[in-house]
């Protein structure tokens, strides 16, 4: 996992409960804290980070990471803004992921990994997401989709139809904006 | 929770907090700084990796339409834009255009409206997006597409929400051979990193197109003669086989080969030279085209579709016309006889005028043929045998004439094996003056001594050698064996010495450039005085270039040679070059001598070409007396000198060394 995620992750955990929480993560999860945006770390620091953090808050996992997500939003839009002011609001934001968002990540970030959504339009204006990755980060996407729309200022209600969590093959999410 | 730390006082504790920060904004930067740069490279490693992809696939690809298909997906898919397209550059008459060569790349189908819309249009230079970018040669960039006057599909562009447009030029040097251009929904600003990358893109497809001009140009090449840009033999041939092959299963179809020979070309090639000879094939073919062209030509009245021919250049003077969907073989006749009009006007070549006819053979597939190289060799033959029946005419081909061809090929052979065995013989008949009744000279006359002993006269072979051009080496031949004769004759008897001795020289042998220096090398190697050599030419020979022959003429008149008209009354018989050139004597043709006695008409002619030619101060020489009362009349009416049976028919030169003290010794004269 690029080292950018564990920069934000950091800023907001320090944003929100203080440096000496971040500290007592680091220390929990038994890692050094040493990330920079330009090197790559194993997930599984991720992964021990999200369950030190949900032992110390007091939080399922996946609610750690979909809150995450969401409160990385904005501080993503901060560092770089030209991927979110070329769109009006947080669908055709989301469209883009695939053809334009991403590659422009990989641009930026030599050797991320990013996850590839299908989009199908449903009756009734709703985007079915659907998402398959070994990650099964399902609840980041949906903190970021929740992100994006607080920086449209709009709000996003994402339910999970199907999700690998549950022993579906792949997480299927429906986004209604309003 | 951690406590906070106490051991240190609250000023130290911020003091380390700001260096912290400090600290961390550093590292901030830091990567940023890096961020920036790694992204630079890697932006530079992708353009690289694109050109490099571009050139290798421009380089492998055997088509380029595969190039630029995959020239237009992979930039699509190196600028995530979901829509391009390539025109052609056509330039018909007048003006090039791009025309879209409907190679697309369409992500998702993308903007069908505007497809349809792009294919249906051409574009000027300068009109809109691909124009201006074919005047300028340079990239171009376009924001707010729908809104842009100068972008000419800009409703259609509105429809399907096109927002930025970018084209390249592809260039074979400086030439723009097409335009590529890709459209994007987003509004994006001019990407000038690939403004920069797009020329070199353009440079690399360019190779491409290069390519495959080369390629059409080999195989153009070598399937055309290069001096007229008519198909070539093997172009013929294979159109030929193809039509064979397709007619065996549509019965109903026929067709002809023309097979055309330039009569008298080789004539001109080697007096006025091969530049001038090769300016002459290129007019014919021009004229050989435009008789084609005529719409009428083959088509038959009740053909449903109109006759079609290929024109073909063999080599040398030797073109081929291949009719199809002909009715009969007059059809073929027909287009022959355009062939032959075509011709009928003189060519200007380097300043004069030269006049040609063509020779031609037709062989139609009623004959039923089961290979190309058959049906044109009979066609082959068969403009032989016009050329052997007159020139400037066609002839069908029949089985007769295909044996009358082998014949002549067996000729041609044996006379090669002759020349080279020096089987030819010289025989002389005696010229006497009918005043003094005292031999004047002799003309030396070729014979051809076969090994099987049979003496040919010069009649079974002197066409074909003329033809051929061995008439060239003979004539050479004939020309130092008789000096050589004239020497002995002349010095066999005392006042002999100023005996003539006339060799005929052939038009192939006249038109020689270098005839003049061939008879001075002759006369010095022999020693002969070159008042007696006269040189006998017929009217034929010195049609055409009147500058050249005069000139000729005159370098023989410094040599000292005199020149006999020979034949004189059976050709063009053309007073004006009587007079302008430097001629010494005339020989009046026997059919005149020989009717003189029994037609008054004929001794008119005689007694009027005979008062021509003094007038002119020629002496003339009457060929073909046979009896007394012939030679009687001829002396009555001036004629100077006889040459007949009457005196001697010819015979070799011991014979004549006889006959000579024979009528030395003898008191009374010949005649």
């Amino acid at each position: 996992m690029k080292g950018i995620v564990f920069n934000v992750l950091e800023e907001v955990i320090v944003a929100h409960h203080g440096e000496a929480v971040w500290d007592d993560l680091l220390d929990a999860a038994g890692s050094n804290g040493v990330y920079t945006s330009l090197g790559s770390y194993p997930d599984d620091h991720m992964t021990r980070l999200v369950k030190a953090a949900s032992d110390a808050l007091g939080m399922p996992p996946a609610d750690v990471v979909r809150w995450f997500g969401r409160q990385a939003m904005p501080r993503f839009a901060e560092r770089y803004p030209e991927f979110f002011t070329a769109y009006a609001s947080t669908r055709p934001f989301v469209l883009a992921l695939n053809t334009i968002i991403h590659p422009e990540v990989r641009k930026l970030y030599t050797g991320a990994i990013c996850p590839n959504f299908d989009f199908e339009d449903e009756e009734g204006g709703a985007l079915l997401i659907g998402y398959r990755s070994p990650r099964k980060l399902c609840a980041l996407a949906h903190g970021f989709i929740e992100g994006a729309a607080d920086y449209y200022q709009q709000h996003a209600e994402v339910e999970h139809l199907a999700c690998m969590h549950r022993g579906d093959p792949r997480c299927l999410m429906r986004m209604t904006v309003h | 929770m951690s406590e906070p730390i106490e051991c240190c006082d609250p000023d130290e504790l911020a003091r380390i907090k700001r260096r912290l920060e400090r600290e961390r904004a550093a590292r901030r930067e830091a990567e940023t700084v890096s961020e920036r740069g790694l992204r630079r490279l890697y932006a530079r490693e992708q353009e690289l990796l694109l050109l490099q992809d571009i050139a290798t696939a421009a380089n492998l690809s055997q088509s380029v339409r595969d190039v630029f298909q995959y020239a237009l997906t992979r930039i699509c898919d190196f600028l995530a834009w979901p829509l391009g397209h390539v025109y052609e550059v056509v330039s018909g008459d007048g003006e090039a255009r791009l025309r879209s060569m409907t190679l697309w790349y369409a992500r998702d189908d993308a903007a069908g409206a505007f497809r349809d819309a792009t294919k249906l249009r051409e574009f000027a230079p300068g009109e809109g997006l691909p124009g201006q970018t074919f005047t300028s040669g340079k990239p171009k960039w376009l924001t707010g597409v729908p809104d842009r006057e100068d972008f000419l599909r800009r409703s259609e562009a509105r429809e399907c929400r096109i927002s930025t447009a970018c084209a390249f030029a592809v260039q074979v040097g400086e030439e723009v051979v097409a335009v590529f251009e890709f459209f994007s929904e987003r509004a994006l600003q001019p990407n000038r990193s690939l403004l920069a990358l797009l020329p070199q893109v353009g440079i690399h497809l360019g190779r491409a197109i290069e390519r495959q001009r080369a390629e059409d140009r080999l195989i153009h090449d070598a399937s055309h003669d290069p001096l007229t840009g008519l198909p070539n033999r093997a172009l013929f041939l294979e159109r030929l086989n193809q039509l064979m092959a397709h007619a065996r299963r549509k019965a109903d179809a026929q067709f002809a080969v023309l097979f055309i020979d330039l009569d008298r070309f080789k004539i001109v090639n080697d007096s006025l030279g091969h530049l001038a000879g090769d300016r002459l094939i290129t007019q014919v073919a021009g004229r050989l085209r435009g008789a084609l062209r005529r719409e009428d030509v083959v088509t038959r009245p009740d053909a449903t579709t109109p006759g079609s021919s290929t024109l073909a250049r063999l080599g040398g003077d030797e073109f081929t016309i291949l009719l199809t969907d002909i009715h009969d073989p007059s059809d073929a006749v027909r287009v022959a006889n355009r062939v032959k009009d075509a011709l009928r006007q003189p060519f200007a070549v380097n300043g004069q005028e030269v006049y040609t006819s063509a020779s031609i053979g037709i062989a139609s597939s009623a004959s039923g043929y089961e290979s190309a190289d058959a049906i044109l060799r009979d066609a082959d033959l068969a403009m032989y045998r016009a050329k052997a029946l007159g020139k400037a005419r066609w002839e069908l081909f029949d089985r007769e004439m295909h044996q009358a061809a082998m014949t002549r090929l067996a000729l041609e052979t044996d006379l090669r094996r002759a020349l080279q065995n020096e089987e030819f013989v010289l025989h002389y008949q005696p010229i006497v003056s009918l005043r003094t009744g005292q031999v004047a000279g002799f003309e030396a006359l070729v014979r051809w001594q076969k090994p099987d002993g049979e003496l040919v006269p010069p009649g079974g072979f002197i066409e074909t050698m003329e033809d051929t051009g061995l008439i060239v080496f003979l004539g050479v031949w004939v020309l130092r064996e008789a000096c050589r004769a004239a020497r002995m004759l002349q010095e066999s008897l005392p006042g002999a010495q100023d005996l003539s001795i006339s060799v005929n020289v052939s038009p192939r042998q006249f038109a020689q450039p270098d005839l003049a220096a061939q008879i001075r090398t002759v006369i010095e190697e022999v020693g002969i005085d070159p008042h007696r050599l006269r040189l006998e030419i017929t009217e034929s020979a010195m049609i055409g270039d009147m500058d050249r022959v005069a000139a000729v003429l005159r370098e023989l008149k410094e040599i000292g040679v005199r020149v006999s008209i020979d034949d004189f009354g059976t050709g063009y018989s053309s007073l004006s070059y009587l007079h302008s050139l430097p001629l010494d004597v005339l020989k009046i043709d026997r059919s005149f001598v020989s009717a003189m006695a029994h037609n008054g008409e004929s001794l008119q002619i005689v007694r009027t070409i005979m008062s021509l030619a003094h007038n002119l101060g020629m002496d003339v020489i009457a060929e073909g007396p046979e009896d007394a009362e012939q030679v009687s009349q001829l002396r009555s009416i001036g004629c100077e000198y006889g040459q007949g049976f009457y005196f001697s028919k010819p015979i070799d030169l011991t014979a004549a060394m006889a006959f000579l003290a024979r009528a030395q010794n003898s008191s009374e004269a010949l005649c």
